[in-house]
């Protein structure tokens, strides 16, 4: 497994990892599913909640696919540190933007009046 | 001292006086993909404070999501970063058989697409601005333009980045340095890709419904 110093630096896993029918399947899925989003919001299929629920979940599946797809991530001697660190990132990520959107989510269900002027007030720009 | 010296008389190695075989390819590239994952949570607190200032009371009177989001203008720009990554992608797989043109091909490929989103981004930012929808105008607004604007210079040290590998590419060849820099410009470039998707996602196709 080991690389040295005067091995062909082209034949390194890391470039000999790829291939056209990866990238290009990549990039097939990740189209395809972002059209799909955007024709199910456009065409006001489904109630907002469970809206945001599918979204939420093909933006999964694409960020999964990119991530075999693109980013080549598998379980393998030469991947596994990658594939562990993003593993390990992704609670982060959880954390720092549900916890943080929750908070002040129900911050402002504690502390607002019902008849806040600001709540009332239309958009006067862009109608 | 003795219980060091083994019955055999041969010291045992303490250390290798050779080269120990360290991969350094895979350990530059495995260094940039834990930069990538640092970067990533930037955009992790970006759209954290979007997630927050996205409602009505932080449009302060001025335009919600629901009148500066556009998905199907949009998905323009999501064609054009995807394409371009799929160019710059492609356009490394020809390191495989050290097609020096075919490299340099996907490189000014990624360029030209990468220039078309940013045209697309700018005249986007350029339209709200017209209409009175600037960075100062409310809370939302100021979290929606860094958060796409962060992207945006993503995007354009990216093209900085191959403007100097195009450079070194033509001067220098597939040696190792290059290769290794190429690798890591392809990780950092399949990263906007992977942005974007939240972006177009969670900004331009859930400020269409509440």
């Amino acid at each position: 497994m080991s690389v040295h110093e005067d091995a062909d630096p082209l034949m390194h896993p890391e470039v000999q990892q790829s291939s056209v029918f990866g990238y290009l399947s990549g990039y097939a899925v990740t189209v395809l599913l972002l059209l799909l989003s955007m024709y199910i919001t456009i065409a006001h299929m489904l109630p907002p909640i469970p809206l945001l629920g599918v979204l939420s979940g093909l933006a999964l599946v694409i960020l999964i696919a990119q991530a075999f797809l693109f980013f080549g991530l598998d379980f393998s001697q030469h991947h596994i540190w990658k594939s562990l660190s993003i593993i390990l990132t992704v609670p982060l990520f959880i954390l720092s933007i549900g916890l943080t959107v929750w908070m002040f989510h129900s911050l402002d269900g504690l502390t607002m009046m019902p008849d806040m002027p600001g709540m009332s007030m239309q958009p006067t720009l862009l109608q | 001292m003795d219980a060091q010296v083994p019955r055999d008389g041969k010291l045992p190695p303490l250390w290798h006086y050779g080269h120990e075989g360290h991969d350094e390819i895979s350990t530059k590239t495995l260094g940039f993909w834990l930069y990538m994952i640092s970067d990533s949570l930037i955009f992790g607190g970006l759209f954290a404070a979007y997630g927050v200032l996205d409602q009505p009371m932080s449009f302060a009177g001025g335009p919600g999501p629901a009148q500066i989001m556009h998905p199907v203008a949009a998905f323009g720009q999501t064609l054009a970063v995807l394409t371009s990554v799929l160019a710059y992608s492609l356009g490394t797989l020809a390191m495989k058989t050290n097609n020096k043109a075919g490299v340099l091909l996907g490189i000014v490929g990624a360029m030209v697409l990468a220039v078309i989103f940013l045209g697309l981004e700018f005249n986007d930012f350029a339209v709200l601005y017209a209409h009175g929808a600037t960075l100062q105008r409310s809370g939302f607004l100021a979290a929606f333009f860094i958060l796409i604007a962060t992207h945006g210079l993503h995007m354009m040290f990216g093209l900085l980045w191959m403007a100097v590998m195009l450079v070194q590419v033509g001067r220098y060849g597939l040696s190792k340095e290059i290769v290794m820099r190429l690798l890591n410009l392809r990780l950092f470039w399949q990263f906007q890709a992977s942005v974007w998707v939240c972006v177009y996602i969670y900004v331009y196709l859930r400020g269409t419904f509440s």
